[in-house]
Parts: structure tokens; C-alpha cells; sequence
């Protein structure tokens, strides 16, 4: 069990970490939610109303579309774009969809190849873009969430100064969603870039997002 | 890997559960 931990505890203490969080943003939200509602004169809210209210979903989910987004154009875009000397990027000489020995599909699959591998035609051709294809599935799923949301969110505050509601397609053209869309775009966008580049000159000793200390900069290390 | 498929499972189990449960607040008018 120790090692079983051990052997999961990247994704065991990111999940630990996203469950508190999320209770912070919880009650910071609440707080903050009734503050501003005060102010207005408008009536408190309870945690466990706040909580199931669009106000805190959009928020969310506003966060979780873009950090899809951001993975889901980094797996993409990293089959074609490289960067030398990043350990976030494959070798130059690398880019494109690699062959069928170095992805161990066809007749290079292994004995301890994934099932659908195993199993050959349009299976393999699935699997093989199945991480993308969820990434993606949960960006577009996050993004309609937000939108949907958001535009409650927005019609509260709206009825608060007495002005008539929008309906779903106002609030697609709206700039309420296109800013908290482009506001969060915009961090992932750069935290990205930032890394790659980041990557070829700078080290963190026993990281795997990291080249090896003494790599030379322009050495692209082995994914 | 018993561990490894139950954190899996549980990462799209929890993702697709806060999405379902905005959707529905959403829809709802919450």
C-alpha cells in the first residue's frame, strides 16, 4: 500500500490539493458574494446556496475551460511545433506523428500494450489521440458550463440595477463571457509559451519537466 | 495499478460530476 501511494502520489497530492482549494474558493467566494451584496443592499446568501449558485459555478468553470485549453493545444501543438533545447518540446528532427516502431503500434505493438493497441484497426487509431480528445472534450464541456452559467450570473446582477435580462446567444456576443474567457486565455497562453522558452536555460534539479543541470542549452533531451 | 485506475477514475468521476452539477444550476437558474 505504502508503495502503491508512493508510486500515485503526483496525482494523490495534486487531488488533495484541488479538493481544499476548492473549498477555499468556497468560502471566499461566499464571503466575498455577500459583501458585495450588502453593499448593494441586496440579501445575504447561504454557503450551501452559494455553493449550487451560477455566480460560483462560472467561476469555476471559467478557470477549468482555459487549463484545458492550455493542455489541450500543448498535446496538440507540441506533435508539430518545437522548441529546441526545451524538455517541454520533442527534438526538431522529431515533429510530426512519429512512426510506427517509436509509437509501438501495428506490428510493433508489445505484449504489454494497451488493449485497443493490441486489438489493431480503427481502435488504435482512436486510442491514439484519446488524451487529446478528452483534454478537448472537457475544454468544450467547461466553456459551455461557463457560458451557461455566466449568463445567470449576469442576469442577477442585471435584475440588481433593474435591467432586463439577457438571453443565451446575447450573452455569447456578450462582453461579460468574452472577457472572463480572454482574461483566463490570455495567463494560460503565457504561462506556456513562458515554459518552453524558460526551459532551455533554466534548470530544476530532478524535475522531469527539467533538462539535467549540466545539459547544454541547446540540447532537447528525449521525451 | 489498482490505485493508479482508481485515481484515474476518480479525476473524470469528479470532473464530470461538478460539470453536471453546472449545467444543471445553470439550467435551473440558480
Amino acid at each position: 500500500m505504502k508503495r502503491s501511494l508512493r508510486d500515485n502520489s503526483l496525482s494523490i497530492v495534486f487531488g488533495i490539493l484541488l479538493l481544499v482549494v476548492l473549498v477555499g474558493q468556497a468560502f471566499v467566494g461566499h464571503a466575498d458574494y455577500n459583501n458585495a451584496a450588502r453593499t448593494d443592499g441586496f440579501a445575504q446568501m447561504s454557503l450551501w446556496r452559494f455553493v449550487t449558485s451560477s455566480s460560483f459555478a462560472v467561476d469555476v468553470a471559467e478557470n477549468w475551460e482555459s487549463e484545458y485549453l492550455q493542455f489541450t493545444l500543448y498535446i496538440l501543438l507540441t506533435v508539430w511545433l518545437v522548441q529546441r533545447g526545451s524538455s517541454e518540446s520533442k527534438k526538431p528532427t522529431d515533429a510530426g506523428l512519429g512512426s510506427d516502431r517509436s509509437e509501438h503500434v501495428g506490428r510493433f505493438a508489445q505484449l504489454d500494450s494497451p488493449t485497443p493497441v493490441r486489438a489493431g484497426g480503427w481502435w488504435v487509431g482512436i486510442y491514439s489521440v484519446s488524451l487529446t480528445v478528452v483534454m478537448a472534450v472537457i475544454f468544450l464541456l467547461s466553456w459551455s458550463a461557463q457560458a451557461v452559467t455566466g449568463r445567470v450570473a449576469l442576469n442577477e446582477l442585471r435584475m440588481r440595477d433593474r435591467l432586463d435580462p439577457v438571453s443565451f446567444g446575447g450573452y455569447l456576443a456578450s462582453p461579460d463571457f468574452w472577457n472572463r474567457t480572454f482574461q483566463n486565455w490570455q495567463s494560460e497562453l503565457l504561462a506556456v509559451g513562458s515554459m518552453a522558452i524558460f526551459a532551455v536555460f533554466l534548470r530544476q534539479r530532478g524535475s522531469p519537466e527539467s533538462k539535467a543541470v549540466g545539459a547544454a542549452h541547446d540540447e532537447t533531451p528525449d521525451t | 495499478m489498482r490505485l493508479t485506475r482508481a485515481v484515474f477514475v476518480f479525476y473524470l468521476v469528479f470532473i464530470a460530476a461538478v460539470l453536471a452539477a453546472a449545467f444543471v444550476i445553470g439550467a435551473l437558474g440558480r
